[in-house]
């Protein structure tokens, strides 16, 4: 699986998205209502965890993170 | 000694001479000095007025995401003579217009992008855009021949809240509310050159004037927060930390999350000294959190509506509360008063709950263009008989404790505070009723579990998230409900109205127990 897929899926089932058609890898999580903020603290975690990386508080400000493939482009950057 | 301004633009100009070269605001992209910031605001004043004609009638709109160059926009523009309008870059453009045809602006300043979502809703305002601004030549008379005709009772800014009736409600604040305001938080709490901000309140909420005014007048720095921080406390906690901050000026709202987040007990801030806090009830418990974390800060409630240029009371935390304590919001600040009345005008007795008035030069002059509104809002002291007193009807059920703190109790009409946000739910039903489909509908909140509840009387079938996109093109997003109950047909009353106890026992009362 790429790195988009595995985060795409654990965002589909942690918040419990389903099938909706809407949810792609370039949706904006959080303005389209798929994730709140809280649910950000959580994907992160996810990711540094998945991944062995740590995600800076530069990182957060300069880079978007706003979807699954903007999210895994910073996770490749990491690697 | 400061000499006795009437502009609020007169605060950069002693800034710049007095603080020169010292960092004066810091945002993700850089920094500007306090002779930077007068060199760019002069700038892009005397471009202004060269492309359009400015005054104290003629307000410019600032539509710009949050940053320093909002800052210096701002203050151009009072250079200009002409208030500024801060707006959420986020704003539904149905809302933009609103709020635009109220006002019948000089202009709005906005970057590219701005312009390009402007233009394609079709805002009827001139719009500039800001890099075409900050160059050019300074025309330091005509700035100063607008300096020097300003009164302190001329506008400053005008910033827009929720009104019950679905059209916002220009707040209208003179330089002298400002003025005042800034020099009594930075004396009282001493807030010197040393000082370092970490502002988290947007532009269009009234904390950022103290954000702004207080490095004005004191030479601190205030560095702006990045706002995708605060969706990650711990991250927000290490850019704290890497600028050295010692004073926030945040709304309960940030703080609870903070403290459930567990980074209190996981990170310390060396350098924080003063918080203060404002905008929504504060809890105990979390506040408790951060007072057992900082035992050496200084912890401020404070309390004050838009119409009040941000602050009329405070309370310095000075002792520990315990669960199902409240916290007093305090007394007056300098230059403010507050009365509590009854239904009939008359003063209540201490203990005795009655409706907050408040009275002072940080008043607000009233609602831009909006007479009717403005004439029930602020009104005559009534217990002074004698000469002009204008006091705010706050719409706050409070009572005066009996060591002379004033306590909330609540509201008497239909306004909500929401995470900090300002909101009448009729708004909300507006926007809603608005849309196709809906036959009906009607908004209640929910204090237990801090939740805006929609019913909608519709035959259609509605999801949800897809409801809350609509609702978004009309309505800012912290406007948005939290859950939505759609059904058939409302119940009502006997006499034909929405039976809203109903529907707050069904599906509030019973689904929270």
């Amino acid at each position: 699986m790429t790195i988009a897929e595995t985060i795409s899926e654990f965002i589909r089932e942690k918040f419990e998205i389903g099938d909706d058609p809407d949810f792609t890898n370039d949706v904006h999580l959080f303005n389209e209502g798929f994730v709140d903020s809280f649910g950000a603290v959580e994907i992160i975690h996810f990711v540094e965890e998945t991944y062995a990386i740590s995600i800076t508080q530069k990182d957060i400000t300069l880079f978007p993170m706003n979807t699954v493939n903007e999210i895994a482009a910073v996770v490749e950057s990491k690697q | 000694m400061i000499k006795l301004y009437t502009s609020s633009a007169e605060l950069v100009d002693f800034a710049a001479e007095k603080y020169g070269d010292r960092t004066a605001f810091s945002d993700t992209y850089g920094s500007i000095s306090f002779k930077e910031l007068q060199k760019s605001a002069r700038t892009l004043a005397s471009s202004l007025m060269r492309a359009v004609t400015t005054g104290k009638t003629l307000p410019v709109m600032v539509y710009m995401p949050k940053s320093i160059n909002s800052i210096v926009t701002f203050m151009g523009s009072m250079y200009a003579g002409s208030p500024y309008v801060p707006m959420d870059y986020a704003v539904p453009m149905a809302r933009f217009k609103a709020t635009a045809q109220n006002l019948c602006p000089a202009a709005v300043i906005t970057d590219r992008d701005g312009k390009a979502k402007l233009t394609d809703a079709g805002v009827d305002v001139p719009i500039l855009i800001y890099d075409e601004l900050v160059s050019g030549n300074i025309d330091d008379d005509k700035i100063n021949a607008v300096l020097n005709t300003a009164t302190d009772l001329d506008p400053a800014y005008i910033m827009y809240t929720s009104g019950s009736t679905g059209t916002p409600k220009g707040v209208t604040i003179s330089h002298r509310a400002v003025l005042d305001y800034t020099k009594w938080l930075t004396d009282t709490f001493d807030i010197n050159s040393e000082s370092i901000i970490g502002m988290q309140s947007a532009f269009h909420f009234d904390n950022s004037v103290f954000d702004m005014f207080a490095a004005l007048y004191t030479g601190c720095k205030t560095v702006i927060i990045p706002e995708v921080l605060f969706m990650y406390p711990e991250k927000l906690f290490d850019f704290l930390s890497e600028e050295n901050i010692s004073i926030i000026f945040w709304v309960p709202t940030v703080m609870i999350s903070v403290a459930n987040s567990g980074i209190l007990s996981e990170k310390h801030l060396k350098t924080l000294k003063l918080i203060l806090f404002a905008g929504e009830v504060m809890p105990i418990k979390q506040l408790n959190q951060w007072i057992d974390a900082y035992p050496d800060c200084t912890f401020v409630n404070m309390y004050g509506p838009t119409e009040a240029t941000d602050i009329v009371l405070y309370y310095i935390v000075d002792r520990s509360y315990s669960a199902g304590e409240t916290l007093p919001i305090g007394i007056p600040c300098a230059n403010m008063k507050a009365l509590i009345l009854d239904e009939d005008g008359k003063e209540c007795k201490k203990g005795e709950q009655g409706e907050l008035y408040i009275g002072g030069s940080g008043i607000a002059s009233g609602y831009w263009n909006s007479p009717e509104i403005t004439k029930k809002a602020f009104v005559q002291n009534p217990l002074n008989k004698m000469y002009c007193d204008r006091l705010y009807r706050t719409g706050d059920l409070v009572y005066e404790a009996s060591d002379g703190n004033i306590m909330f109790v609540g509201r008497a009409d239909s306004q909500i505070k929401l995470r900090g946000n300002r909101i009448e739910l009729g708004d909300i039903e507006a926007a809603t009723a608005a849309i196709d489909g809906i036959d009906n509908c009607c908004a209640m909140f929910s204090q237990e579990t801090e939740e805006i509840y929609l019913f909608l009387e519709t035959q259609a079938e509605i999801v949800q998230r897809k409801f809350n996109m609509e609702l978004k093109k009309t309505l800012p997003s912290y406007m948005i409900p939290q859950k939505i109950v759609s059904m058939a047909k409302f119940p009502h009353t006997p006499s034909g109205k929405i039976d809203r106890q109903a529907l707050k026992k069904q599906y509030i009362t019973e689904r929270t127990n």
